[in-house]
């Protein structure tokens, strides 16, 4: 019989919290543990006796041949405590992961780990920052980890996918065979194929409410520092700021406009004494990858720019004109931050026909991008 | 003794001739009405009885047997209590029969023996052929505008008797006073601040492109809409008499003049049906809104509250300018041509996109999901409206007011009408390329949009009549430069909420 099968099945018993799992795996291997649950052998030390004796009815019903067949389709590759493939931060972690799931090739250990989190609900700005920090840390050779969530975790694997640099980490807290959300579908797969997606839920679980605190608290263990892009004044992002903290790990937190309600939480802990990271830069700095130069600020600026339009740049589309004079008039008018279309019509005195066409051209141009029902300068 | 009056119903939005053949003769005293009436036409046998005792005639004592011919026609509505309460007198020998020849009547009786207007009178006396036509008074001056001076309006039945037995002249009835109904519509004016918002309005109005408004509740979108009518020109005098129909099929209040000279504005709730917004109903088709609005605005406010099927309904009809609705009872075509104004919110809090929004990605997704993009795709001007400014709103100086705005107009429709189309928006495809030639820029411009997939061939096509309608707002020049279609893109329909995660 399968081993891996074996420790899926382990996993999957209804109410193996880590802390269970951990009691039976420790002093045990997944072949003993396996037997252990089924001849009922085992202590209330592990869990209490009715659970024990819930698992052991469970166990009879389950079909070792599915799962194994389910690990194979998944790809999905189990490791338990005791096994070398077992990411090292987990076992050596204050609340160990007994058991994961993991799909793809798990980073180096050795390579340092940067989670890169925050609100799902994130503003464009702040989807673009973490973009380019994901981008970054991949260009030097830092692992991304994050919780391919929608907006600023989603963006900040993306980022890492953009550029040949270290393989990304994502933590979900679905099982790994469940891709949530459905949206990420394509990048989940990137992910995969790049770097690995791991989780502690066991294969075909759903992604239940109160799987999520625990899957931050693995985020936070992975990681070497824990970058938050933009989260509300309470929010999931800082559960896992307050596991880093625990563990010991810095975290660093990008400042918003104080008008950002997405940025509530990121500015409350700038207040509470959290590093700024206002680019990758700092945050390369934190982990001592970087001295903090201003050339090396401009080197890595430059690379940006460079990447960026590597991507951006489409084959046979000239370089964008420089604007002309009244096409700078309406540049002018637009801000940094979200301007509507009226503003602009206002401060630059010309007709809306005329507005209208030059921000069209701006936006063609990549000088000006849209943000909902507004416009700002791209910077 | 037999009569035989000649009167209508009301089919659809068109009239159907009916004769109305009463037979009275000894025996029990009876009373059938045969020829597939409905339940308020069954119902004259009573309305008809009381008002000729009413008017001082007597109610034969005798069988009375009234058809309504042809028999296959199903007969709605009173309009034919008049012809009924006719025949019965002449056929019991009350009036003379010969001094009814070459009079037919549409009518609905009072108890009391008064007449009284009846829904669709205009496409009724549209099949009337008789020398005479006698409606209710009030229903004179609609009447007239199908049947001319052979329309005899009168007050009560006791009239007609007096007329056609004792020789009198037919009474003489006031007109119905004429209120102006240009008064009645709001003006552009009353709007501070909104410079895109005006002149996205400017240009649907001007080139008859559907508009989507999406703002922020309290932003102005039904402000706005509400003011796109007075933009429009007078109904031409085709125009006007078909819209006087439909409204008068569909028992809507008609002006003082009885002909609809300004384009219709109609607002259904979003709780409305299919058979309400295209047309239909059981037995009888009516015309639904998208056909009262014809050749005016139809305004969807709330679009994300309709369901979905009602707005996949009307897009057949957007696109030809007519609906077919199809009973059992057979086919109805009816006019369809509207300008439509949609309005909604940008997500369901309706702050979307900016910082004090409170919803999800998922709930904007699913918001902006409910409206089909077929349907979508069918506008092709969308502006953003925005709360306006303080200053702006406070401001004393009135904006430019609609009567300015609806000469550009005006002069942007001529042109389209020069150019074989109703509209810049209806101008097909092969008119586009004779009328709307594109230098060399501005082809640069679409094709650097379509290969980059900003547009779809379909979408380089109605940005293509949108530019022409802002060129010819401009300056109307023979050929489309950058600077138009660059405006044209910038007022093209995209997600409401931008992008999400992309």
């Amino acid at each position: 019989m399968r081993e891996d099968a074996r420790a899926a099945a382990l996993g999957a018993l209804g109410g193996a919290t880590p802390l269970r799992l951990h009691r039976l795996l420790a002093e045990r291997s997944v072949g003993e543990a396996y037997a252990a649950v089924g001849s009922g052998s085992l202590g209330a030390e592990v869990a209490p006796v009715d659970v024990l004796a819930q698992w052991r009815r469970e166990l009879g019903d389950m079909d070792l041949g599915t799962l194994s067949d389910r690990l194979d389709t998944t790809g999905a590759l189990v490791s338990t405590l005791r096994d070398p493939t077992h990411p090292l931060q987990l076992v050596n972690d204050v609340d160990p992961a007994p058991l994961l799931f993991c799909c793809g090739a798990l980073p180096d250990a050795s390579l340092a780990h940067v989670a890169v989190i925050g609100t799902r609900r994130a503003s464009s700005i702040g989807r673009e920052v973490a973009r380019e920090i994901g981008m970054g840390l991949a260009e030097a050779g830092v692992v991304v980890v994050s919780g391919l969530a929608l907006g600023i975790d989603g963006e900040a694997h993306r980022g890492a996918l953009l550029v040949d640099g270290a393989p990304p980490l994502a933590v979900v807290g679905s099982g790994v065979d469940v891709v949530y959300p459905k949206r990420h579908r394509e990048l989940w797969a990137g992910v995969v194929a790049a770097g690995a997606v791991v989780s502690e839920a066991p294969l075909a679980a759903r992604p239940e409410p109160w799987r999520f605190p625990a899957r931050n608290r693995l985020i936070a263990a992975f990681s070497d520092l824990v970058v938050v892009v933009e989260s509300r004044a309470a929010g999931g992002s800082l559960l896992t700021v307050e596991q880093a903290l625990r563990r010991d790990v810095e975290v660093m937190s990008v400042p918003g406009s104080v008008r950002n309600r997405a940025a509530e939480g990121t500015n409350q802990l700038l207040v509470d004494g959290c590093a700024p990271a206002r680019d990758v830069v700092d945050v390369l700095v934190a982990l001592g990858l970087s001295q903090t130069s201003l050339a090396a600020r401009r080197a890595c600026a430059d690379a940006h720019t460079a990447a960026e339009s590597a991507v951006a740049d489409r084959p046979g589309s000239p370089a964008p004109p420089a604007p002309d004079a009244r096409s700078a008039v309406v540049l002018d008018a637009i801000d940094d931050g979200p301007t509507s279309m009226d503003e602009v019509v206002d401060r630059s005195g010309l007709g809306v026909l005329e507005v209208y066409a030059h921000v069209e051209e701006l936006v063609a141009n990549g000088l000006v991008v849209r943000d909902g029902a507004r416009i700002r300068r791209h910077c | 003794m037999l009569a035989s009056i000649p009167s209508s119903t009301l089919d659809g939005i068109d009239g159907a001739a009916v004769d109305v053949e009463v037979h009275v003769t000894n025996g029990l005293p009876a009373f059938t009405i045969v020829g597939l009436p409905d339940a308020s036409c069954r119902e004259a046998r009573d309305r008809v009885r009381a008002a000729v005792e009413s008017s001082d005639l007597s109610w034969p004592m005798q069988r009375i047997t009234v058809n309504l011919a042809p028999t296959c026609v199903r007969k709605v509505g009173a309009g034919l209590d008049l012809p009924i309460g006719l025949g019965i007198l002449a056929a019991s020998e009350q009036i003379p029969l010969e001094s009814l020849s070459d009079i037919s009547a549409v009518g609905e009786l009072g108890l009391d023996g008064s007449l009284r207007p009846v829904p669709g009178i205009l496409p009724m006396v549209d099949v009337l052929k008789t020398d005479r036509v006698i409606v209710a008074a009030a229903d004179a001056g609609v009447a007239a505008l199908g049947a001319g001076d052979r329309v005899r309006p009168v007050r009560r039945l006791r009239d007609i008797v007096d007329v056609v037995s004792e020789g009198l002249p037919w009474p003489h009835v006031e007109p119905p006073r004429c209120d102006d109904e240009v008064a009645d519509e709001p003006d552009l004016a009353d709007v501070r601040g909104q410079a895109s918002a005006r002149r996205a309005l400017e240009i649907a109005a001007a080139g008859g492109h559907h508009l989507l408004l999406i703002g922020p509740p309290g932003g102005g979108k039904t402000m706005l809409a509400r003011r796109l009518p007075g933009l429009l020109p007078d109904l031409s005098p085709e125009a006007a008499r078909l819209v006087t129909r439909v409204h008068s099929a569909a028992a809507i209040r008609l002006p003082g003049s009885g002909l609809v000279r300004r384009p219709p504005f109609r607002a259904p709730h979003h709780s409305a049906s299919m058979a309400a917004l295209v047309g239909g109903g059981s037995g009888r088709v009516l015309p639904g809104e998208i056909s009262v609005a014809t050749e005016g605005v139809l305004f969807l406010d709330e679009l994300g509250e309709f369901a979905p099927s009602v707005l996949d309904g009307l897009r057949q009809p957007l696109e030809e300018g007519v609906v077919r609705v199809a009973r059992s009872g057979g086919m109805r075509e009816h006019p369809a041509n509207v300008l439509l104004v949609a309005a909604m919110n940008p997500c369901p809090c309706g702050e979307g996109g900016s910082v004090s929004c409170r919803c999800g990605p998922s709930a904007r997704m699913r918001y902006s999901r409910r409206i089909s993009g077929p349907v979508l795709d069918r506008l092709d001007v969308m502006v953003h409206v925005d709360r306006p400014s303080p200053t702006a709103l406070l401001e004393r100086e009135p904006g430019e007011p609609s009567s300015a705005v609806a000469e550009r107009v005006a002069r942007v429709r001529e042109l389209a009408l020069g150019r074989g189309a109703r509209t810049n928006a209806s101008l097909t495809r092969e008119q586009l390329e004779d009328s709307a030639p594109l230098d060399p820029d501005a082809t640069d411009v679409l094709h650097s949009a379509l290969s980059d997939g900003r547009l779809s061939a379909r979408g380089a096509m109605r940005v293509r009549a949108v530019a022409r309608t802002i060129r010819d707002l401009d300056d109307g020049g023979p050929t489309l430069r950058a600077r138009d279609v660059y405006s044209a893109i910038g007022f093209r329909v995209r997600p409401p909420m931008g992008s999400f995660d992309a």
